[in-house]
């Protein structure tokens, strides 16, 4: 990398010298944009947040589910979305490319040319009414061309901006000047055909790249015969064809004859793995989305069965493995092992013959009525020319290799799969790091440019009558196919104290937001019930919305009658109605006893604490330090560096030990931060903003520290091996162990004949279902050091996956190269390490070879062992207050959007504290857990919930019971009044205090025993009916 | 027509659920987003942890008439709110023994820890404790309510 | 052994400022408290048979005086009520003087007291006596619904007159349970089944000190005693811990515990 250096001050220094400007640039509308521009904002930045198309969401607004969990895509999205439209410091610019970026760190400018949309999105309210009257058909985008749509169409239900567009290629007015009819038919005349392309400059500090990645063409991989053959399909139409909201609402048919798919293919690899186009490299998704898409087919047609052809499986992220195996072995999902080598369409059925080799190099033949191609991802277009970036050989974007989003170009940060093919939540890492370290550059202008929201005046609905409003979503068919909608609605007027109800196709859609804005005003609502999905991924969008229409945001309730009702019913669509009625009677019945809560504020320490001093937690320290903020480092060794001192060379060659000395002597340079090695961390206390941690050292003496925010970046282990005659023979080595040897040019080396290396050894098995995901690249890595160190060396790898995602394939395929030999045995067998006649022998029946048994004699075996969690985490993890999974690993709040986050506030989590992953990625999710510390830093005030729990002191006889069931300490006592007095900010809202006090003096604002018993009473009562 | 009311009472098993908003609700979202289908015979209350739930709101629901009541939480340890439900856990000793010792069988309230990623776990709660409730029959306490509710229509 | 006249003077002489205990004036049995040696009320104070929880006067007095020290008779029972209501932060027992009087056998087994005797006897003999079981073995030997059959007919002869709430000594809540809406359905009696007398029962529950007074106050018999008897076993079986015990003792109810006790509490 050319400017390394130079790129690496990009945080820091520069931005000392001259007044930066206090916004930046997005680049890219997807998850990792949106993400971007979120956090900016509420670190105090204006962003304008620009993207090519018309609306945000990216390719993750258009897929159906989100692997591992299987979660709506759009579900988890859409909220996000709606967060982007309604955050007035964000400024989305769509239909937007980038001509050009001039400029120096903090001072930046963006040229973009924005291209028409012929529709005032100031007007439009997206209502459809020019669609309907449009005569001109397209391919839908959104459909991934799959059904049609008009020329002018609001793109998706969920669009943010939520206005139609025109495409102008096919428009005739446009073309001809003919027909004009969305002029005539919109109402609030939006539609303006005056527009004109225009070029725009913007001044910013930063500009962050998060331009995603273009799905690889399948046409060029002419064998498939995608595009001749109607049945072949991309992965990225079947998830349409997945999607509830696609063309076919979810029925999985085959294109050609719309029939039900029976047997159903996935061919892998699709213009990854293959130098043949060009496309060396993994592309690290398809595995997963391929299994999801699989289960998720089985879902809505039992019968089907999904086959998916493979080279290696690979579920290597967190929890990945899990979800593959019971993919296969309790959902029915046929993993096969095999290159295909052609598709033939029959021609009659348009059936589709798949062709493939396989293990054992027989070439096999196979009947299905649907094949998916699992594309891969391909480098977006404008990197190098609008950005000006550097790109490697298949088009990414150059990167740090230990910080990847910092790119060639300093005031450039590239995040997500513009550098690297990567998962949702590795892309929402590295756009939160993204925005840390633009704010690193740019705080001396924090809130410089920003302007704070004025809610209307909250409107005292004290004395008033309940006036409660209910919307029924229909949630696309998520809801409306299973639950009779307008039953429910009808159902809704009837109850007491509801003025007004309606149904809605997709509550939580940007135009949503402002009909009910309107609604709310037009019928002086004073309560809103909303019957539609989880109210934990969507009640805040509500309130917000509630709470701009003038009304407190507390006065809102949530029926779920999608996660626990349609979707857990749909085969019997009455008892669903009736339960969604009940559900919303229920709802209905708490909200009329709703009352207006206010919210308090409490203040906020501005340092950090960093739990862990290896190299995600150095990092996390720095990044805060750069970002000027005091911070602690608390190390439980002597010396910080963590497990990162077993690694001595990365892919790229660098140097990890000197990288690892660098931050060490950062660290201990940066007059921001106080480290303290050789500590342990007793007992932490407070809440968010006010955190209070005790620490002892060796000697017992103890230190009690101060501060707003937590980072957990404790670590990880390695998994020690008494396999394989592990510590009986000492030509029995680690991978670090033999890491260190070709570091140190051990000359013993140079003599060695022939090494076998074994993979998965601790990971992958019943104690530890889970994948080490660094292994792999390990033993390549370090395979390959042995051949070039002496190229007589024979070098075998014993695997069973071999999972070099990315850009860890190049090393896989250099070794392969080299003469390093993989040979894989299968799942349920181990080879077997022994020693004969003092010669080292490993014996292991090789898949590739029908199980053939191979005996090696050799000099040395190593063995890659697994990453395990640190066995400390068990004490630490009640103290914060957050939870771990079953294998030790510290469980963040959202595995997809908040995957630095645990759900108790102010608290994140980094490297290996969170799952297996390499350095970069571990320096990643530093750099985004630090920005996250940041957007709570950088306050001067938090405001707490509403929900909290209040002492009526006339009714409190001072038993004192709640006092001591406060896990948090919430509750004292007026020694003078005899009563008990919840302190509001320490208070959590969990109501354990509440339930203890007979006499009903305490109460859980929000969850009131009265508003709980009128639940209680109306679904007794409605199931009475 | 006496008999088949009580047919129908039988098939109309009628469960309200406490669940806590982090893990159990997560659970039940969980369990719906994967689509593992359950009885529909369950109407469920939010609560932030399941230490709100005051054994007045158990007693309140049997007195309302319901066949079975669940409570639903983080496991031990798992606490959102760290120690809440070690209350729960307390509650429930003694309230299941004095509706034992009342006479109102045991089965019909249950108490059970489902984290956020126990979707399946989840649905397999609600199906067997239906199960369970519909052979127990409808709650004996039910009548008082149902007649008033009765005459009423 | 003096009698209660002259320990009143001593009381008062040796730093009370005054002392709760009752007096019988001609066949009416009432709470006095004397504040001097002078006070008339002094040749009526008398142990007697009645029984009265003098526990929820001295509540309020002590809250109203609390610079005062007072002095007070007590039973087994009201020396139990008054431990339990220092833990519940409605007695200060450092501003008290307890002055115990053991019960007659007569009384003792009439009453079928668990602790017939408070810690130090200043009146009366020790006697042990034996809380009766039979009723809890009773109901225990039936099944469900009969089990259930029987409460419903012990509970519907409720009048709800809240007898039993109003003379007990551990009841001291501004706002009761019994008198909420949503609970108990008011105007209707016999009160809604089992709700009213479950509530109470769980409210009771490691607090109750077994003195006897709700079931003399009810009109209607209900056996109300042994279902409050049986609460506190429960609590003593699953929590290990039973009302009126020492003042070191927590009602495990009231504060939080370790992770461990609630694991043991489920491997049961
Ligand atoms: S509601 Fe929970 S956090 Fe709040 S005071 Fe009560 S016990 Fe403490
Ligand atoms: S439990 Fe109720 S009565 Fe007792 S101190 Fe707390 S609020 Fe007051
Ligand atoms: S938050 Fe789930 S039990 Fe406390």
């Amino acid at each position: 990398m050319a400017d390394k250096k130079q790129s690496k001050k990009a945080g820091s220094e520069a931005a000392e010298i001259r007044k930066p400007v206090g916004a930046v640039m997005v680049v890219g509308g997807g998850v990792g944009g949106i993400q971007a521009s979120l956090e900016l904002a509420n670190m105090g930045y204006k962003v304008y947040l620009a993207d090519s198309s018309p609306s945000v969401g990216g390719v993750m607004g258009m897929l159906d589910k989100t692997f591992p969990t299987n979660e709506c895509s759009m579900c988890i999205l859409s909220p996000k979305m709606v967060e982007v439209a309604s955050n007035i410091n964000i400024e989305v610019i769509t239909l937007a490319d980038v001509l050009s970026v001039e400029g120096e760190v903090g001072d930046m400018r963006v040229k973009l040319r924005i291209r028409p949309r012929y529709v005032d999105i100031g007007k439009c309210t997206g209502c459809g009414d020019c669609t309907a009257k449009c005569p001109v058909k397209i391919p839908d985008p959104y459909n991934a061309g799959l059904d049609t749509t008009r020329c002018i169409r609001v793109p998706f239900p969920q669009a943010v901006p939520g206005a139609a567009v025109i495409d102008p290629e096919v428009c005739r007015w446009l073309t001809k000047e003919k027909c004009g009819n969305c002029v005539k038919v919109c109402q609030a005349g939006a539609v303006d055909f005056d527009q004109k392309e225009r070029e725009e400059t913007f001044q910013v500090g930063m500009v962050i790249a998060a331009p995603g990645y273009r799905p690889f063409d399948a046409g060029r991989k002419t064998e498939y015969g995608y595009g001749v053959n109607q049945n072949v399909v991309t992965s990225l139409e079947f998830e349409r064809i997945l999607g509830a909201n696609g063309p076919t609402q979810g029925h999985v048919v085959r294109p050609s004859d719309g029939e039900e798919v029976k047997k159903l293919a996935f061919v892998q690899c699709v213009g990854s793995r293959d130098t043949t186009v060009g496309n060396g490299y993994c592309s690290s998704v398809c595995c997963m989305y391929a299994t999801k898409q699989a289960l998720i087919a089985k879902e809505h047609l039992p019968g089907i069965e999904p086959t998916i052809f493979f080279i290696d499986m690979r579920a290597y992220g967190k929890d990945f493995e899990k979800y593959y195996t019971a993919a296969e072995s309790r959902h029915g999902v046929r993993y096969v092992r095999g290159l295909i080598s052609g598709i033939r369409e029959r021609q009659r059925t348009k059936n589709l013959l798949l062709r493939y080799a396989d293990e054992a190099g027989c070439t096999q033949e196979e009947e299905f009525d649907l094949v998916v191609l699992s594309i891969g991802l391909e480098a977006p277009c404008g990197l190098k020319e609008g950005l000006g970036l550097e790109v490697n050989e298949y088009g990414f974007a150059e990167a740090d290799p230990f910080l990847p989003v910092l790119s060639s170009r300093p005031g450039v940060l590239v995040c997500g799969a513009a550098q690297e093919p990567r998962d949702i939540p590795d892309t929402v890492t590295q756009a939160t790091a993204a925005a840390g370290i633009a704010s690193q550059a740019l705080h001396g202008a924090r809130n410089t440019l920003l302007t704070r929201r004025e809610h209307p005046p909250e409107k005292d609905v004290g004395g008033e009558e309940p006036r409660v409003g209910a919307i029924i979503c229909r949630c696309g068919s998520n809801i409306g196919g299973f639950v009779d909608v307008p039953a429910v609605v009808e159902y809704a007027k009837e109850l007491p104290g509801v003025v007004w109800a309606e149904e809605r196709l997709y509550a939580c859609s940007q135009d949503a937001q402002d009909w009910i804005r309107q609604v709310v005003e037009e019928n002086g609502l004073n309560r809103l019930v909303v019957a539609s999905c989880t109210p934990r991924t969507h009640q805040p969008l509500f309130r917000e919305t509630l709470q701009s229409a003038g009304v407190n945001k507390y006065l809102f309730e949530m029926a779920n009658i999608r996660e626990h009702c349609s979707w857990v019913h749909m085969q019997e669509p009455e008892n669903a109605t009736r339960k969604a009625q009940y559900l919303v009677k229920m709802a209905v019945e708490k909200a009329r006893r709703l009352e207006p809560l206010v919210e308090g504020e409490s203040g906020v320490i501005p340092r950090g604490l960093v739990i862990g001093g290896g190299v995600a937690g150095m990092n996390a320290a720095l990044n805060l330090a750069a970002s000027g903020f005091q911070v602690y480092l608390v190390e439980k060794e002597d010396e910080l560096g963590g497990l990162a001192r077993n690694i001595h060379f990365n892919l790229k060659g660098e140097d990890v030990q000197a990288y690892v000395k660098e931050l060490a002597d950062r660290v201990e340079r940066e007059e921001l931060i106080t480290a303290f090695t050789a500590h342990e961390i007793v007992d932490v206390g407070g809440f968010v903003g006010q955190f209070k941690t005790l620490i002892r050292d060796a000697e017992g003496r103890e230190t009690l520290l101060e501060h707003g925010a937590v980072i957990v970046a404790t670590g990880g282990g390695q998994y020690q091996p008494t396999e394989y005659l592990r510590g009986e023979d000492g030509r029995v080595l680690t991978q670090w162990e033999l890491e260190k040897r070709i570091a140190e040019k051990d000359p013993a080396l140079a003599d060695v004949e022939r090494v076998v290396m074994i993979q998965c050894v601790g990971s992958r098995e019943e104690e530890r279902p889970y994948c080490s995901k660094v292994c792999c690249t390990e033993a390549a890595k370090n395979a390959l050091a042995l051949k070039e160190l002496s190229p007589r060396t024979e070098v075998f790898v014993l695997y069973r996956d071999v999972r070099t995602y990315g850009f860890r394939e190049d090393i896989y395929r250099e070794a392969r190269e080299a003469g390093v030999v993989f040979s894989r045995f299968d799942d349920d067998v181990r080879p077997d390490v022994r020693d004969v006649a003092g010669t080292l022998q490993v014996r292991v029946p090789d898949a590739n070879l029908a199980g053939e048994m191979v005996v090696l004699n050799t000099d040395l075996v190593v063995l890659s062992t697994g990453i395990t969690a640190n066995p400390d985490n068990a004490a630490l993890a009640p103290m914060l207050k957050v939870p771990r999974n079953a294998e030790g690993f510290f469980l963040e709040a959202h595995m997809k959007l908040r995957p630095v986050d645990f759900a108790t506030d102010g608290v994140f989590v980094c490297g290996l504290a969170h799952a297996p992953k390499s350095i970069e990625e571990s320096v990643s999710q530093a750099a985004a857990a630090a920005a996250r510390a940041e957007s709570i830093l950088s306050k001067d005030k938090i405001v707490t919930e509403g929900v909290v729990a209040v002492v009526d002191a006339d009714k409190c006889s001072g038993c004192g019971i709640c006092l001591q069931l406060c896990p948090f300490e919430a509750v004292t006592y007026d020694e003078e009044k005899k009563v008990a007095v919840v302190n509001t900010s320490l208070c959590k809202g969990c109501g354990t205090c509440t339930a203890a006090c007979t006499a009903g003096a305490s109460r859980l604002q929000g969850f009131r025993s009265d508003q709980i018993f009128e639940q209680i009473e109306a679904a007794a009562s409605a199931w009475r009916e | 027509m006496a008999e088949e009311s009580k047919k129908n009472d039988e098939e109309d098993i009628r469960i309200l659920a406490f669940l806590c908003n982090w893990c159990s609700y997560a659970g039940a979202d969980l369990a719906g987003v994967s689509r593992f289908q359950y009885p529909p015979n369950v109407l469920d209350v939010r609560v932030m942890c399941t230490g709100t739930i005051s054994p007045y709101f158990v007693i309140k629901a049997f007195q309302e008439g319901m066949d079975g009541v669940l409570i639903a939480g983080c496991h031990i340890g798992d606490c959102h709110y760290l120690k809440g439900n070690y209350m729960t856990a307390k509650r429930f000793q003694v309230l299941r023994e004095a509706l034992k010792f009342l006479g109102l069988e045991e089965g019909r309230l249950r108490l059970e820890w489902v984290s956020a990623a126990e979707g399946e776990k989840y649905a397999d709660v609600i199906r067997s404790f239906t199960e369970e409730v519909k052979a127990l029959g409808p709650s004996p306490l039910r009548g008082k309510k149902a007649a008033k509710a009765e005459v009423g229509a | 052994m003096s009698d209660l006249k002259t320990i009143v003077k001593e009381k008062l002489a040796g730093g009370a400022d005054a002392f709760l205990c009752l007096k019988n004036e001609e066949g009416t049995v009432l709470p006095a408290l004397i504040t001097d040696a002078d006070s008339p009320d002094l040749e009526f104070v008398d142990v007697g048979e009645s029984r009265y929880p003098l526990g929820r006067i001295l509540i309020d007095l002590q809250r109203e005086y609390p610079d005062k020290r007072f002095a007070v008779l007590v039973r087994g029972c009201d020396e139990r009520a008054l431990i339990e209501l220092s833990k519940l932060e409605q007695i200060d027992l450092d501003r008290l003087v307890m002055v115990g009087v053991a019960c007659s056998t007569e009384e003792a087994e009439a009453c079928g007291c668990p602790r017939p005797y408070p810690g130090d006897i200043a009146l009366g003999e020790k006697v042990e006596a034996a809380p009766g079981r039979e009723v809890i073995d009773e109901v225990e030997s039936l099944g469900d619904a009969e089990r259930l059959g029987w409460w419903k007919e012990q509970f519907s002869r409720c009048i709800k007159c809240y007898g039993c709430r109003n003379i007990c000594p551990m009841c001291f809540c501004k706002d009761c349970a019994l008198e909420n809406p949503h609970l108990v359905e008011p105007g209707v009696i016999p009160p809604d089944f089992p709700s009213f007398h479950i509530i109470r029962a769980l409210d009771m529950t490691g607090r109750c000190i077994d003195c006897g007074l709700c079931e003399e106050a009810c009109p209607a018999d209900i056996p109300l005693r042994s279902l409050y008897r049986k609460m506190q076993d429960i609590m003593e079986d699953k929590l290990e811990y039973r009302a009126g015990g020492s003042v070191e003792e927590k009602n495990p109810l009231s504060f939080l515990g370790t992770e461990h006790d609630i694991e043991k509490l489920e491997q049961e």
